[in-house]
């Protein structure tokens, strides 16, 4: 009897192993593509890439690697170098995508492209900036930002000052934030908000000139040093040193609704529009052109483009093309376009999905701010930008908490970059 | 049996012994197997990589650099501009406050906490917690208590003090601030350890000096100090050891900044490999790391046979 028993239960364990092994064989296969903020509203768009996607190809099924954010270019470049067979890695910051294609990481897309005969005319000329030092073609660009300057109507609209325009220069920027700067203790407004980084602070200094942060002089950063400390000693901003203290992010701040304006990327758009919608905050908002410098055209912006790539270890090769091809092309893009995400993609049908999303500020002025004149990149790619990087932001932290002056800051970081480009 | 095995050292081992040395083997293998993959191994490839020139990707991308990697560390090295010399500075001025002061507060709480005070076992805990608490919600309490308005500013000038800036913000205060955390984190685990110390000393040397007519200090002095010091070696080494190795509080308060005031040697090594994404060059910062605190406890180790008291 027991052994009918245990008899009868190895054949079930049998039947059981084959119907799992037949599931297995339907499955799905299975793309897994690294990316960050996967499941925060900082970046809502990997739902809509993933159903966009899957809806298209039932068959397959993307995966998402969740990094952190801040840590993404660490974690993405320690998980290459060990091999990790995550198919697709979205290059965060363009300048790192020569590092990995120096080092063999990525799989070159000139031969797919030319196979599949790609367009990438639409690209408004950022392919190039996928081509690293050889010439060839290791990604595809995928999202674009650039700097744009959010403003709380409501502030605006209470203190009767009219809303910032796509055509003003830095003084006149300065003495708006002033203006709207009023109040004491919890009923302080802010004129503007500066986040730590070095890009909201002087990143301005490449917008519209000939001029990028890997040359090695850092005088031209002065202007905008003197014009921020300026404004912090009005009180017109809230100090760097608390913020740098409380690790406060912007969007916290923003949300408060005491901060006039915000010199931010062109990704906050998607996060503003959904946590209104969420009711994370209740007043109204817009955008408008970033200032200019004297003699520097009107609505020139940097900015940085957010491509994506196949790796040399994917375990799925074929199917991470197909969906890079997708992501990058005008499907992906209305997808991404479609909950606020600005796509490299250009074409009218993008930017009309992109400017009628619900929630979407349709005035005049932000939607004429959708084109900017000019983007410049914030920092160009190139084998030294990593050890500048360094460099230049360990001496931002030591001007923008004061502890030597703007002078003594950039002659540190005019001496060093000597050092490192003269090796 | 075992007078056996003494009378003839020499012989080949039983089949008892053998078995015997066979379980032992076994039982230290896993301990042992997972020590030299997960610890030795990458301290061996770590070495071998400060000597080749390496920006990670597949193997075909090394080539030999020799000291070339030295080389570009120690160029123009001093301690005003050079990376490695801030960074080695910072590194040992921050040991030199932590170290002693870390020592002085947990001998400090264990001589409080060793008496049969009352809730002794509650603040043995309280000054224990600290230890065991995230580091990362510990630096962010810090931060706020360290911000320019943040209580600690608060006090100092309300006695008189003129404290305007935040600790992490400033260069002479942003070393006190990693070291106040420091100091306050390792206090309660080596207390502790200077409890299990000082439960350790007989009594009767006490009574002995009691009835000698010895007072409090001399007590302390004469037979505590000293009684203490295999503890107190133990834990100068431990301590040292982990200033060497301080990260965690850095990124998480000051960000090596500003400028590069608190920028430690491990903060130096993680910008030169997962930012420049320079193994090699890397690796040979952290083989200067390991020469320097392998001298410094060569010489503790040294320096112990004139100062410590095994009893």
């Amino acid at each position: 009897m027991k052994k009918i028993v245990s008899l009868l239960l190895a054949a079930l364990l049998l039947v059981a192993m084959f119907s799992g092994a037949s599931a297995l064989a339907d499955e799905k296969r299975v793309v897994k593509v690294a990316s960050w903020d996967v499941y925060s509203t900082a970046a809502n768009y990997h739902a809509a890439i993933k159903d966009g996607f899957e809806a298209v190809y039932p068959d397959i099924e993307i995966e998402w690697v969740d990094l952190a954010s801040q840590d993404y270019k660490t974690l993405a470049t320690s998980m290459l170098s060990a091999g990790d067979q995550t198919d697709v890695y979205i290059v965060k910051e363009i300048t790192d995508l020569q590092k990995w294609a120096d080092q063999g990481f990525l799989v070159s897309l000139d031969d797919l492209v030319a196979a599949d005969d790609y367009n990438l005319s639409n690209y408004a000329g950022m392919d190039e900036m996928c081509r690293v030092a050889d010439g060839t073609l290791d990604a595809l660009p995928f999202r674009s930002d650039f700097w744009v300057l959010y403003y709380n109507k409501t502030l605006f609209d209470a203190a009767g000052i009219a809303y910032p325009t796509n055509d003003m220069t830095w003084e006149e920027y300065a003495d708006l934030a002033k203006a709207m700067t009023s109040g004491e203790g919890i009923d302080k407004i802010y004129g503007t908000h500066y986040h730590t980084w070095l890009s909201a602070v002087v990143d301005w200094a490449v917008c519209g000139v000939d001029y990028t942060l890997a040359d090695g002089n850092y005088d031209n950063l002065k202007y905008f040093y003197e014009l921020y400390q300026d404004l912090e000693d009005a009180g017109a901003c809230m100090e760097y040193g608390e913020l740098r203290a409380s690790g406060q992010h912007y969007t916290s701040a923003f949300y408060q609704g005491n901060i006039a304006m915000l010199p931010m990327g062109s990704w906050l758009i998607g996060t503003l529009i959904q946590e209104k919608a969420n009711g994370t905050f209740d007043f109204d908002w817009s955008f408008a052109s970033v200032p200019h410098m004297d003699g520097v055209a009107a609505k020139s912006s940097f900015g940085n483009m957010t491509a994506i790539s196949i790796s040399q270890n994917a375990a799925n090769p074929e199917d991470a093309w197909t969906f890079i091809k997708w992501l990058a092309g005008e499907e992906g893009a209305k997808a991404l376009a479609a909950v606020g995400t600005r796509p490299a993609y250009v074409s009218d049908a993008v930017a009309a999905t992109y400017a009628s999303v619900e929630g979407f500020p349709n005035d005049a002025t932000a939607l004429d701010a959708l084109v900017p004149s000019s983007v410049s990149l914030e920092w160009p790619p190139g084998e030294l930008v990593p050890q500048l990087q360094t460099v230049v932001n360990e001496e931002h932290t030591g001007i923008m908490s004061r502890e030597y002056t703007i002078d003594e800051g950039i002659e540190y970081m005019n001496e060093r970059a000597a050092e490192i480009i003269g090796e | 049996m075992a007078q056996n095995s003494q009378a003839a050292p020499r012989r080949r081992m039983s089949k008892l012994q053998r078995k015997n040395t066979l379980i032992a083997y076994s039982f230290l293998a896993p301990n042992f197997i997972g020590f030299i993959i997960i610890t030795m191994a990458p301290i061996l490839f770590s070495i071998v990589l400060s000597f080749i020139n390496w920006n990670g990707g597949v193997l075909e991308n090394m080539s030999w650099a020799g000291l070339d990697n030295f080389r570009e560390i120690f160029t123009n090295f001093n301690f005003k501009r050079s990376d490695l010399g801030i960074t080695l500075k910072n590194t040992v001025l921050y040991a030199l406050a932590t170290v002693p002061l870390t020592i002085v507060f947990a001998l400090s709480f264990a001589m409080l906490l060793n008496k049969a005070v009352k809730g002794a076992s509650f603040f043995r805990f309280v000054f224990f917690f600290p230890y065991v608490a995230s580091i990362v919600a510990v630096c962010a309490c810090w931060n706020y208590l360290l911000m320019k308005y943040g209580i600690v500013n608060t006090f100092l000038n309300s006695i008189g003090f003129n404290f305007t800036k935040s600790w992490t913000q400033s260069r002479s205060l942003a070393m006190w601030a990693l070291i106040i955390v420091a100091v306050w984190r390792g206090a309660g685990y080596y207390m502790i350890m200077y409890i299990a110390g000082l439960q350790n000393i007989p009594n009767e040397l006490y009574e002995a000096a009691t009835v000698d007519g010895a007072k409090a200090f001399q007590k302390f002095w004469k037979i505590t100090l000293p009684m203490l010091t295999p503890t107190t070696f133990f834990v100068t080494i431990m301590t040292t050891i982990q200033c060497f190795k301080v990260f965690d509080t850095v990124v998480l308060m000051t960000e090596g900044g500003p400028g590069r005031a608190t920028k430690m040697l491990v903060n130096y090594i993680f910008d030169l490999s997962f930012n420049q994404i320079k193994y090699g060059v890397a690796s040979a910062v952290a083989m200067v790391l390991f020469v320097v605190v392998l001298l410094i406890t060569i010489f503790q180790f040294r320096a112990e046979k004139k100062w410590v008291n095994y009893f």
